[in-house]
């Protein structure tokens, strides 16, 4: 009633000092809701690469400390698996699929008098292919001189289903023909086959020599239960805890790992936001002490004519909570353009904007502007409300 | 009910406690009040004339002794109520007219209403009193700054008429006018009270005082006769 209208008046009034308090609170909710939504969206954007990753387990050779990183490394020492123990972990594996593969980085060329590339060549069983990789061109490779490659090196090279490549520094390891083109798959936790060579694993034991003794092997676990799986092979593998012989990667439970840390990221980027909201904060509650101090007489008279203490005080918390909904729903339009932009400047893509997630950070950074608006509007007010009426009337 | 006094001070005592030593702004004052009454209070600077109005408009409790308004004793009530029986009871009127500079004309004077029934007022009820203060129709959508100093304390009145108060309180009503305006208003009351308000008015003009119908002095926190 005439509280509220006092509040907005006194608003209006007051303009240049009043949107300079809702213009901090613009700030601390875009603040906190781009950098919510610059978090959602590369969680986003990375689980979407990650997807083909599907449930599997990858088995690679004990390498004493942690394991291995992200996006496997080849392991430089003489690192194996060895038959018996790939036959133990597809024992255990059955009936799910266990693909034993090698891996080496190798020198190449593309044509005639092209530059020397060096790029990762797996080798696996040719039956177990079609398991772990999908083909946006050609065909599956039985014959040994052909080979699959990543979506990224054909196009970085040029190459297409019948392309040439001579392998080995001077060719001195063949030439391989492409046969088929992979699906992107993006990053992964098995193989990394964007930017890669998929051989046989015959031509791949012929060319280097190699019998037997993996450098990783992947289980594809067809009822998700990777946790199990992983649990599975290392009590078969691993009986002795001061001679493990395998290291076992469960992908599911990584990726739980990676999105936990995105999340956490993503807190402390919002924490680093909401200080700009305290700081608003800070200038709410000089706005709104000021807005008490001139007004001491007017409370003074308010008072002696018969206004409660309450309605004293709705009247102050009324103005807070006028400049925190205004400054906060300005926050959350600027926001969803900020995060637009973020969006596509930084991941170069905008599709992941329209989300339930981002719009509780939206949400998160308004419902937080007007709670800072009212708690540093709640001190001034509850002072007006109790200022002694007889000084308050003799204030000039 | 009409019988009963609108206002009974029995021996009341106001003490303000200061680190140098109390200060007995008022001393075991008693008085009555009548309805229809029409009241000054002269005295000097210091006698306590602002205590007493203060008191008398519930804005303070006494330290010791009784006050009655309309037969409530004000000595214990909450600061709800105390709030509430100015609202209701009380009208003030004060010397520099202290009106809403953010309101119109209209909101001024129908605020205690709107505080009384918690919503909003008919403006006609606003209008209604503002002629009975004999103010001019086109001014009423106004803001205060731009009425005159006269106009002012008519708008003010008419604020403090609006809840029909058993009591109009007025602290030096006139002291911001010059003679002619405060002359008008100074009518303007006389006919109030011809018309049954009670009025109580503080002043150190005896021309002011003159206009009603009985002086009360004090001096030093007491009513000497
Ligand atoms: N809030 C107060 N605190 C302390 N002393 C006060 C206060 N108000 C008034 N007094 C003292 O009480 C006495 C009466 O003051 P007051 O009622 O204001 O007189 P008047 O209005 O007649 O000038 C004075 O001595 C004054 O100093
Ligand atoms: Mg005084």
């Amino acid at each position: 009633m005439i509280f509220w209208e006092i509040a907005k008046r006194n608003i209006r009034i007051n303009v240049l000092r009043s949107s300079l308090a809702m213009l901090g609170i613009v700030i601390g909710v875009v603040a906190i809701a781009s950098m919510g939504i610059l978090g959602n969206s590369l969680v986003a954007s990375v689980s979407d690469s990650l997807s083909s990753v599907g449930d599997s387990v990858i088995v690679t050779p004990y390498s004493g400390g942690g394991g291995r990183g992200f996006g496997s490394a080849s392991s430089s020492a003489n690192l194996k698996i060895t038959e018996q123990n790939f036959q133990q972990i597809k024992r255990v594996a059955a009936p799910n699929v266990a693909i034993p593969i090698y891996q080496t980085a190798e020198h190449m060329k593309i044509g005639v008098g092209s530059d020397d590339i060096v790029a990762v060549i797996y080798g696996l069983p040719s039956d177990d292919v079609p398991d772990l990789l999908n083909l946006k061109e050609g065909v599956y490779n039985n014959g040994n001189s052909g080979c699959l490659i990543g979506p990224t090196f054909a196009k970085d090279h040029n190459l297409i289903v019948g392309s040439r490549i001579s392998i080995g520094t001077n060719g001195d390891k063949g030439t391989l023909r492409v046969t088929g083109i992979i699906e992107e798959r993006g990053m992964s936790f098995d193989i990394s086959t964007d930017s890669a060579l998929v051989v046989t694993k015959e031509w791949f034991e012929n060319t280097y020599n190699r019998d037997a003794d993996y450098d990783e092997v992947v289980v594809k676990v067809k009822d998700g239960d990777t946790a199990s799986m992983k649990i599975a092979i290392e009590k078969q593998l691993n009986k002795r805890k001061d001679m493990k012989i395998v290291n076992v990667m469960d992908s599911k439970a990584t990726l739980a790992t990676i999105y936990s840390t995105f999340g956490m990221v993503t807190t402390f980027v919002t924490a680093i936001g909401g200080i700009s909201m305290v700081v608003a904060g800070v200038s709410i509650f000089n706005v709104m002490m000021m807005s008490v101090t001139e007004r001491i007489k007017e409370i003074g008279i308010m008072r002696s004519i018969g206004t409660q203490k309450k309605e004293v005080m709705s009247m102050f918390i009324y103005e807070a909570a006028i400049i925190g909904v205004i400054g906060s729903t300005i926050g959350g339009v600027m926001s969803i353009m900020a995060g637009y932009a973020i969006s596509a400047l930084i991941l170069n893509t905008t599709k992941h904007l329209f989300t339930i997630a981002n719009a509780l950070s939206v949400a998160e950074g308004m419902g937080f502007g007007i709670v800072i608006c009212l708690a540093c509007g709640f001190y001034p007010a509850w002072r007006a409300a109790n200022l002694n009426p007889i000084e308050a009337l003799r204030h000039e | 009910m009409s019988e009963q006094p609108v206002m009974v001070f029995q021996d009341v005592t106001k003490v303000y406690p200061l680190p140098a030593g109390d200060v007995t702004a008022l001393d075991g004052v008693s008085f009555q009040v009548d309805r229809g009454e029409f009241i000054s209070i002269m005295g000097p600077s210091g006698s306590g004339k602002s205590t007493l109005l203060n008191l008398m408009g519930c804005l303070d409790i006494p330290t010791t002794g009784d006050i009655f308004i309309s037969g409530t004793r004000i000595g214990d009530m909450s600061d709800i109520e105390l709030t509430n029986l100015r609202r209701d009871r009380i009208g003030f009127i004060f010397q520099y007219f202290n009106l809403f500079p953010l309101l119109n004309i209209i909101e001024n004077v129908t605020f205690p209403m709107m505080l009384k029934s918690q919503k909003a007022v008919d403006p006609e009820k606003g209008k209604e009193v503002l002629r009975s203060v004999q103010l001019d129709d086109s001014l009423f959508t106004h803001t205060p700054t731009e009425l005159s100093g006269g106009q002012q304390q008519r708008v003010a009145i008419a604020r403090a008429l609006i809840n029909n108060p058993d009591i109009l309180l007025c602290d030096e009503p006139t002291g911001n006018l010059d003679s002619k305006t405060g002359a008008g208003i100074m009518d303007l009351m006389t006919e109030l009270n011809r018309n049954g308000t009670t009025i109580i008015m503080v002043t150190h003009d005896p021309h002011i005082a003159e206009y009603s119908r009985r002086t009360t002095r004090i001096a030093d926190g007491r009513i000497v006769l």
